[in-house]
């Protein structure tokens, strides 16, 4: 018998990444990332016929693009990829298999957690190119223009890894967890964002937003009572935080006694 | 012989409602037969031994090991749970290979164990077909296949024949009892009791989260047997196979139905009237069209046995 102790976060990261990405859910998502690239156009063919300013489309990338993808989109994806991550597993009453091979718990959730997090990226990171090339089709010789893109990206990274790892942690306590999640979304970071003094630095969005190159004050929705926190500290809020969600989640999912059905 | 399970005071309920209650009980290689009508505990109690659940009060050991949050010890366990569950989007192969690979076999080995495990439970042919598509009976027969790949030391099934044609019924019996004659351990549970006579002759029976009887089923059957029966008869002359029926010591008593075509009998010897009642048959000549028996379930028995 050639059982030898092999890593099993390949195997569950491979398995659960190709069934995801076949998952109807994920065709959903795609659709959703699309809808900005959609707008782009639009605003691109409009740019082109003359109903609007030329640059215009630009500034639509950089306004409402951002607001659509970090304050709609991404908290969303992170949240439907991250939370059904165990929430599935219960639905399902596939833990069980899960839970009586010899793999610790937290290989599991790690695995299936690196399969959550990489399809959301790559969601995300396809729809912000292509929307990058519908804006910046004729600035693509700029170096500042890539540059811009880099940070979005990098950002859009770091606000996938820290939302999926809080709501993988949610998923994993409670089994109605995408409810909490979109009053979250919806009703914390929508609203406290705003709230003047440190208050809005309990928010995820707050850090994300610091490290954004918008100017403060000038977008509409970019609205900051304070002054943006700084990059660096933002940058290192935002992967603590993600780490220590992820150390939470696994915490949980190790502990804790999931009832599959109604036990006879 | 050691056992190779063993619960002590073992309890679990869920909120108000009670799974099981104290329960002590060791349990050896070969077969054992959980025996219990439906809500009785036996799928609590398979679950604590599966390492799915956490005893609310006492302990449950496997090898003198606990087995929640110990996955060293799933490699020697084997668990095909009653719920009729798998990953409906990935076909047969994907689901048995993939829990190969996490039982750390390498690729190739994961390949040929896979194979045999769905050879064994006549999946082979529909291995690429995705799950969603599998009949109830199919993805029954893919758990027991998920269960036996790594060859365990301990078998843990909970209603392995729920759903499963006749045929693979027998097949699936026959593979317990394989597994069982090869020093292993197999603990199945059924409500149904001649499934489990057909498999093992050790039984545990339990009951309202306790263990109400272990040991030989011939001792337990025996004591079904005597207990008072009825048996349901529908014919064309009733009050004939009554005149037939009245000497027999057995037959305790007798009502006719009001439609006249059907006669209940009340019995304390269910196998010598059932040998009695063909001879008849075949020397009267009374045209039989239907034998029930309204009692003949676990819970009859369960009832019987606790004095309800």
């Amino acid at each position: 018998m050639n059982m030898k102790k092999q890593n099993a976060l390949p195997v569950i990261f491979t398995s659960f990444f190709q069934s995801g990405f076949k998952a109807k859910r994920t065709r959903v998502f795609i659709l959703l990332s699309l809808i900005p690239v959609l707008l782009m156009l639009v605003m691109r063919i409009l740019e082109a016929s003359g109903s609007q300013a030329p640059g215009s489309s630009s500034d639509f990338f950089a306004r409402v693009m951002l607001s659509l993808y970090f304050q709609l989109l991404i908290p969303v994806l992170a949240l439907f990829f991250g939370s059904t991550i165990v929430n599935e597993e219960l639905d399902n009453k596939t833990l069980v298999y899960l839970t009586t091979v010899p793999v610790r718990r937290r290989t599991v959730l790690l695995g299936k957690y690196l399969a959550a997090f990489l399809l959301a990226v790559l969601l995300i990171g396809c729809g912000f190119l292509l929307c990058f090339l519908a804006a910046s089709l004729t600035r693509l010789g700029d170096p500042s223009a890539w540059e811009e893109l880099g940070i979005f990206l990098g950002t859009s990274l770091l606000a996938l890894f820290c939302y999926s790892a809080l709501f993988t942690a949610l998923g994993a306590f409670m089994k109605k967890s995408i409810l909490i999640g979109l009053f979250f979304v919806f009703g914390w970071e929508s609203v406290v964002q705003y709230f003047p003094g440190v208050t809005q630095k309990f928010t995820i969005i707050h850090w994300i937003k610091s490290l954004l190159p918008v100017p403060p004050g000038e977008g509409g929705f970019l609205i900051f009572q304070l002054q943006p926190s700084p990059p660096l500290e933002s940058v290192l809020v935002l992967l603590v935080a993600g780490l220590l969600f992820l150390a939470l989640a696994v915490f949980i999912f190790e502990r804790k006694e999931y009832i599959l059905s109604d036990n006879a | 012989m050691t056992a190779v399970l063993k619960a002590e005071k073992l309890s679990k309920w869920y909120g108000n409602i009670l799974g099981i209650s104290d329960i002590n009980l060791e349990i050896a290689s070969g077969i054992t037969g959980l025996l219990g009508p439906n809500g009785a505990g036996k799928s609590t109690f398979l679950k604590i031994a599966a390492g799915q659940l956490k005893p609310k009060l006492g302990s449950l050991t496997l090898f003198g090991q606990p087995v929640f949050g110990n996955p060293d010890i799933f490699r020697r366990i084997g668990f095909c749970p009653e719920h009729d569950s798998a990953y409906s989007e990935m076909s047969g192969w994907q689901f048995i290979l993939l829990l190969a690979r996490l039982h750390g076999f390498d690729r190739r080995e994961a390949g040929e164990r896979s194979e045999k495990a769905l050879l064994t439970v006549g999946l082979l042919e529909s291995k690429d077909r995705q799950i969603k598509g599998y009949s109830f009976g199919m993805r029954q027969r893919l758990r027991l296949a998920s269960s036996i790949l790594h060859e365990p030391e301990i078998l843990m099934l909970d209603e392995p024949l729920r759903g499963v044609d006749p045929l693979w019924r027998i097949k699936i019996m026959q593979l317990i009892k394989d597994y069982g004659k090869q020093g292993r351990t197999v603990i199945v549970s059924s409500h149904i009791l001649p499934e489990i006579e057909a498999m093992t002759s050790e039984i545990v029976l339990i009951h309202q989260g306790k263990i109400f009887a272990k040991g030989d089923i011939h001792r337990i059957r025996g004591l079904i047997d005597s207990h008072p029966h009825q048996v349901s008869i529908r014919c064309q002359e009733p009050r004939r196979l009554a005149q037939e029926l009245i000497d027999c010591d057995f037959v305790l008593s007798m009502d006719f139905g009001l439609d006249g075509r059907s006669l209940t009998v009340k019995t304390n010897q269910r196998d010598l009237f059932f040998t009695a009642l063909i001879r008849l048959i075949a020397e009267s000549g009374v045209e039989i069209e239907e034998i029930t028996s309204p009692d003949d379930n676990l819970q009859a028995v369960f009832d019987y046995l606790i004095g309800k």
